[in-house]
Formats: C-alpha cells, structure tokens, sequence
C-alpha cells in the first residue's frame, strides 16, 4: 500500500510540474529576449547612424560611469599561456591591482579556460545555456575568425564600434585596417583584434636536408618539394605530418598541408566580388588528387588523419626520430623558437643549435596562386551584450578588458608577457637553465633595470617566451620599451611578413551558421575518403553536390545579398 | 522517514526529467520557443538518425551475443581448470582490462592497429609477409566493428566469467558423479551438465542487458571517425555531436532525440520485465 500511494505522489508531483513548468515561461522568456534583442540592435544600429562620434564618445562615458562592474568573467581558449599551471594566480592578481587602480574601484578578473581543443564546443555550450550574472557566462571570450562569423549574426554579442572609435588606444594603433575591415557594412563592430592573425610556415629539419644531400634554396617547385618528401620517407621515417590533411573547421583550412592545397580554398569565399563555394572548384580537386597521392606513396604520415595539432607536433619533434618526418607547416615567429626548444629538449640535432629548422619558401604554385602563405584572419575579443538595451554593463566590459588590454604600459606587459617577477623582470638576476646537463646547460644574467623574461612557471629548463598578446603582431605596441628580442623569433616573424598575403574574409551567414557543422563532417569526411584512396575526387564532390547543393546555392545568394 | 526520502526522489530523480519538456521548444541563443512535435518531424525524415538508430541495435545486441557467450565459454574453460592458482591468475589477468577507462584502452589499440610505422600489428605482419600495404583496421568500413567486437571481448570478458563462476560452482557435484558413472566424457560432461545448468543465467544476463542496449556511448566515441561513421554512429554520439559539435546547437532537438532513446529505453525495460517473468517468475522491476 506505502508502494503505490508513493508511487502515486511521485508521478502527481511529476504531472503537476510539468503541468507548471510547461505553462509559458519559456515562451515569455522568449518574447522578451526577443524584443530586447530587437530594441538593442535597433538602439545601436540608430545610434551608430546618427549620433556622432562627440556624442556616443559622451554616453558611453557616462553610461560606463554610471555601471560600476566589479566582477569580469572572461573565457578563454590556450592562447592564454599564463594558465593555472603557469602563474595565472600571479597574472589574475597583478591585472586586478592594475585594472582597480586605472578604474578607481575594485574589480575581480574570473577566468575559464577550457582545454584548447574543446574550446569551441564548450563556448557553444556556456552561451546557450547560461545567463549574464550566472556566475558562468562570460562576459567577454575570445574567438576564431570562424567562431566569430558564426555568431556575428545572433544577437549575442556587442556592437563596440563606439566604444572601440573612442578608445584611449586608438592614438597608439598601428595597424588601424585589422579592426576597420571587421566592421560590418552598416559600421557595426562585434570583435576587437588585439593582433593580426599570423599564419603557418613550412618548417624543415636542416639534419634531414643535409642527410638527402639537399639544399632548401632548391625546393622551388611542388615537385622539387615532393622528391624532397619521398627522399625523407624510408625505415619508418615519412615526409611530412599534419594535423588532418585540411583544417575543415576552421579558417583558412588550408593552412597545415598548404604545398599540396596550392591555390585551392576548401570553403566558401569571395573571388573577384562574389561568393563562391571553393569546395566544388577544380581546384579543390586537383589538391585532393596531390593528397591522395601522397598519401599513397607514403609521402604523408598516416597519423595525419587523426593528428590533434598536438599529436602531430609532438611526433615531429619527439626523441625519436626514427619514426619521425622531416617536414612540418606551423604557426610563424614565436613557434620557431617553441619548436627549436622542443627538438633541443628531446636532444635532437643539438649540435645545430638554433639552425635545426630551416624555413621554406613559399613554393612557385602557392606564389602564382595565393602569393605566399596565408595569414589568417586575426582571432578577436567578443563582449556579450545582455540583450537589456542599455550598454552600460558593455561599456564597462570592454574599459575594464580591452582599453586597458593595449594601455601600452602596466595591463598590456601582463597580457603580453605574463606577470612580474614570476614571467618576467627588470631586477638583477642570474639563472641557469638545465643546470644538470653540460651539453644544454645555459647561463642567463641580467643587470638591474633589465627587462628580461624568466625560467618557465612550470619547467625551468626553460625561458617563458609569451603570454596572449604576441609583441610582435599586436596592433598597439608598448610604450614602457620592454622588449624581448629573441632572433629566432624576430627572424621567424620577418620571414612570415615577407611573405604571406591576407586570407580569404569569412563568411557571415545565418544558413551557413545552423548547418556548418554538418557541413563539416560531411566534407572532412570525403576529402579523407579521397586521401585514403576509398573514392576519387570527382565522385567526392559529386557526392557533396547532391548532398548539399541547394543548401549552398541558398547560402551563396545569402551572402551575395548582403 | 518517509518525507526525506520523498524530497530526495524529487529533487534527485525527477526534477531534473522537467528538461524533456525542451524536446517541444526551439532551445538555441537567446531564444526558447514552443514548436510543438517539429524536433521529432525532423527527427523521423531525418536519415543520419535512422543509421545511428540501426547502429545502435546493431552494435550492442551483436556485443551483448558475442561477449556473453565468449564469457561463457572463458567460464567453462576456467571451471574445468584443476590447477588452482593458474585458475586465479588466469581470473585476475583477465579481470584486468575491465578496470580500464575506453580512453586508454582505445588510445591502446589505436596505436597497436595504426597505419603508421608505430603500427605493431601492421608492422609484424608486413615483417612476416602476410601483407605488403598497411591495413586501416579504424578506418575501413568492413573492419571497423569487428574490431569494435574484438575490443569488447578483450575489455568485458573477464568481467563477464563473474556471474557465471558463480553459478557454475553451485552446480550440484552429484549431476557430475551421476555423468561419470554412466560414462560421458569430459566434453559430454559439460554439454548435458555444465551448459543446461547455465542456461537459466545466460537467459537472465541476456534479458537484463538487453533493456541498456540503447546505452551506448563511451566505446563508439573514442574509436569512431568520420570515414565510418556510416557504421559505427550510434544514438548518443548522434546527439552528443549535435549538441556540442555544433557551432549553435538546438538543445530541443538534441532532447527529442533523447527523449525518443529513454521511450524506446522504457519499451524494451517492459519488454525484458515480461520475459524475464516468464523466464525466472519473477521481473526484473
């Protein structure tokens, strides 16, 4: 009898809270989301075309005077080097002090950092299911070009193009046209780039050249660059490694496997003014047919196919070289030294020092196609607007964040380099790194008032390099002349600039945005098909053609629209 | 003591089954909409979700048959042992890979069943010449779910032998006497002894697994790819890509999809609560 009275209760209770919850808050919630987001955008868009700049420059002083924010949750992905395991409490409480002080109140900086990888997922996740205030939600994040686009279109986030028009630091930008081209057609700007985007290079180990009896001077060709391959491919060892052979995901696709890409472009993209879908060009195809190939020569490491970014790296410069390549395209400047580190550290090729990597030129069919490497669209910082109309709370975000971000002094040394005396220093010090080991011990000495950075939080074998803002490709330099110039990252970056050409602009459209990531999968799918010999290229696109043709037809005349 | 525990219940068991009320609504950014039955419209036309349901059924039933009958097998085997501590050892190693997480173990298998040079399976038997080109075991359609079986008997044997050591010792040793003496062999012995004896559990562990059949997860996902996702996706992968894979995810539809696996779930518990009625006169409820 106790059995079946709970019984019933239980199910009552259940019945009568569907019945409650079900009756119309969501709906309600809806509305007035809705029309909230509507009076936002509308109150934005209209400010953004009628006021002027003396006037939004005035509001926004007053709206961010009237809104005091003392706590700022910020979700970022790995480019926050300062992680918990290297001196991110320092960081935290250094960028509190500095901020409190430039704000004249207290301010508590809370930061999520979910695994790099995973990153995207997890922000669709907190976005969708949390709330401003939730203790969760962020109130600014970083993003990808493509994550960007994705959500450009939402509602979501911010329109800062006042705030960022009357920013403190736009006086000091040197690189205006990376935050102007973001800018919608209407002015609206939804992202600020601290940095332009960098991109990847073709890295070469030197010992593997000279062991082949080659010269990097004569890989001019995507055939000279081929039989360099197949001479590095033999006992075990393989050519090169990627992390997949396309980057299907994420801007500019192309960038890990770009001598076999050449002058293909895998997505949608704009070609002499109109958007096309690059994935059904003959370009595209040829690339798949060169991957195939290589693929079947065993030119390109098996793993590539399933490789994380990490994964491959990690194989390439592992201590055992044996089951290594010879090749592999990374990002520019500062991982030429991060990479020459990790090769010094496995002791590989030690007595070469510095000179174990070489650069590669962009080869003749990426020059007569693209130009040289493609430097991609820079990553941005998004605020989120609360969707209430009122952009106090946003305006406060983005003077406690970004302005003081590139103040060129204080808050821009933490971003860039990390924290005092626990990243970096101007006090006299001597250290030594591998102290233990003749072969790679180092010695370091500073005098005081030096800037310098410091032995790794985490491992001090080694020299902490940066923290989110790389020196060198932040559009606002710092004032206070701290500088750490490291050669082989200088040499690393001049080689990038000279040559790499802008990527493709993403593209932004509310169709593409709901089906991307199957669009995705269906193309990573085939283009692997193709690689790993299971169809041709033409059948492949064929394939997606019939698969996804009207819907990328609809989107194109989306985009065309626009 | 009766209110704690009602509150508990609630609180616990059925305040959080309110979200399947998502399963009606557009749940996406900054917007929570009724839509009614559009998510399973969408759903039924939907033909990725047809072949991960199929894959589901496929997968598990076909996992269920072939480790429940490797375990018996490994159990008889094992019962039929005289010499105590190779029988004890034998029970712990394969105890063992139970206890491991499916990330190591299919980090593990990955590795030995690569395509690379780190390939150990392709390179031993490329260096015995009984094949000239790497085989792609994780990314060949045909290959990839015997290697998922293979991989399951190698993890849940051992763990399977439990219930049926247990049974096989409260066998009467009289039934075996009785064998001896009309003459029947080792082999006789166990198949008119040993197996009927087994049959009654072999028939209960079938029915009580066959209603969590529709559970699968962990296994699929970290050894599925995109080049077999034709036969290897299976319903929970299918919702967890579009609910975290997904640049705007609709959380309603992803609960529709859920909701659809804990009604069929629910059908087969029914299901499985009839015959093991019939089976042992008793249900599983």
């Amino acid at each position: 009898m106790k059995k079946k009275l709970l019984a019933v209760l239980l199910s009552s209770a259940m019945v009568a809270s569907l019945a409650a919850c079900g009756s119309s808050t969501p709906a309600d919630t809806s509305a007035d989301t809705d029309a909230a987001a509507t009076e936002s955008t509308e109150a934005t868009t209209e400010a953004a075309a009628e006021e002027t700049t003396e006037a939004a420059a005035e509001e926004t002083t007053e709206e961010a005077a009237a809104y005091e924010l003392t706590d700022l949750y910020i979700t970022v992905d790995g480019t926050l080097t300062a992680n918990v395991d290297n001196g991110q409490d320092a960081f935290v409480e250094q960028w509190e002090a500095a901020v409190s002080e430039k704000l004249g109140h207290e301010i508590k900086l809370h930061i999520n950092q979910p695994e790099h990888s995973g990153y995207k997922d997890n922000v669709a996740q907190l976005l969708t299911t949390g709330a401003p205030g939730d203790g969760q939600y962020p109130d600014a994040l970083i993003m990808s070009a493509t994550m960007f686009k994705q959500y450009q279109t939402t509602g979501i986030l911010w329109n800062m193009a006042d705030a960022y028009d009357n920013a403190e630091f736009q006086s000091r930008i040197t690189l205006p046209i990376i935050n102007e081209n973001m800018k919608t057609d209407a002015g609206e700007l939804y992202g600020f780039a601290p940095t332009y985007g960098n991109g990847c290079v073709t890295y070469i180990k030197q010992s593997w050249l000279d062991a082949a009896g080659l010269k990097v001077e004569d890989i001019k060709t995507f055939d000279d660059y081929y039989n360099m391959l197949k001479a590095f491919t033999k006992d075990g060892q393989t050519g090169v490694i990627a992390a997949g052979f396309g980057k299907m995901d994420e801007a500019p696709y192309i960038n890990y496997m770009p001598e076999f890409w050449q002058g293909a472009y895998p997505a949608i993209y704009q070609k002499d003014g109109q958007w096309v879908d690059g994935f059904q060009e003959q370009a595209t195809i040829d690339a798949l047919n060169r991957l195939a190939q290589g693929y079947a020569d065993g030119v390109i490491d098996k793993d590539t196919e399933e490789a994380s970014t990490k994964t491959a790296r990690e194989k390439w410069f592992s201590n055992d070289q044996t089951t290594s390549e010879g090749v592999f395209t990374y990002w520019a400047g500062t991982w030429l030294r991060t990479l020459t580190d990790n090769l010094d550290k496995n002791e590989v090729d030690t007595e070469l020092g510095d000179d174990r990597l070489v650069q590669l030129p962009p080869i003749q069919e990426i020059k007569d196609t693209w130009g040289g490497y493609i430097n991609r669209e820079a990553p941005v910082w998004v605020i989120t607007d609360d969707g209430d109309g009122d952009n106090s709370r946003e305006q406060a975000i983005f003077d406690a964040l970004l302005e003081t971000m590139l103040d060129g002094d204080k808050v821009q040394t933490l971003w860039t380099y990390g924290a005092e005396d626990v990243h970096w220093s101007t006090h006299a010090e001597e250290f030594t790194t591998n102290p233990d080991d003749p072969d790679k011990k180092k010695d370091y000495s500073y005098a005081e008032g030096e800037f310098h950075l410091k032995q790794s939080p985490n491992d001090p074998n080694s020299v902490w390099k940066k923290n989110h803002l790389d020196p060198v490709l932040v559009i606002a330099p710092l004032t206070n002349g701290f500088i750490d110039n490291d050669p082989l990252i200088e040499e690393g970056n001049k080689f990038f600039t000279e040559n790499c050409v802008d990527a493709p602009q993403s593209p932004s459209s509310e169709t593409l945005t709901v089906v991307e990531a199957d669009l995705v999968v269906d193309k990573t799918t085939l283009m692997n098909e193709v690689v790993a010999g299971k169809k041709t290229a033409e059948d492949a696109i064929a394939e997606y053609q019939a698969e996804w043709g009207d819907t990328i037809t609809e989107i194109l005349a989306e985009l065309n629209a626009q | 003591m009766f209110l704690p525990v009602f509150i508990y219940v609630i609180i616990v068991y059925y305040w959080p089954m309110l979200g399947i009320r998502y399963s009606f609504y557009d749940y996406t950014l900054k917007k929570i909409e009724f839509v009614g039955l559009k998510h399973f419209e969408k759903m039924f036309s939907d033909k990725e979700f047809w072949k991960a349901f199929t894959n589901t059924l496929v997968l598990s039933i076909t996992k269920l048959l072939i480790t429940t009958l490797a375990s018996v097998i490994v159990s008889v085997f094992i019962n039929e042992m005289a010499n105590l501590f190779a029988k004890k050892v034998l029970q712990t190693v394969i105890y063992l890979p139970h206890f491991m997480s499916w990330t190591v173990t299919a980090a593990i298998f990955t590795l030995f069943l690569s395509t690379s040079s780190t390939g150990f399976i392709n390179e031993t038997l490329k260096s015995w010449g009984w094949i000239t080109e790497s085989i792609d075991f994780m990314h060949e359609t045909d290959l990839w779910r015997p290697v998922y079986y293979l991989v399951n008997i190698w993890k849940e044997t051992g763990w399977g032998t439990v219930i049926f050591l247990a049974t096989l010792a409260g066998i009467n040793p009289e039934l075996y006497e009785a064998a001896d003496i009309d003459g029947a062999t080792r082999l006789q012995r166990i198949w008119y002894v040993t197996v009927p004896e087994l049959a009654n559990t072999i028939i209960i562990v079938l029915i009580l697994n066959l209603a969590k059949v529709l559970n699968l997860f962990e296994s699929v996902f970290v050894m599925y790819n995109n080049r077999v996702f034709e036969v290897s996706d299976v319903i929970s992968t299918y919702i967890y890509r579009k609910t975290f894979m997904t640049a705007i995810p609709n959380y309603g539809y992803t609960t529709a999809v859920g909701l659809f696996k804990s009604l069929v779930g629910c059908v087969l518990v029914l299901l499985c609560n009839q015959a093991s009625k019939k089976v042992r006169g008793r249900g599983i409820l």
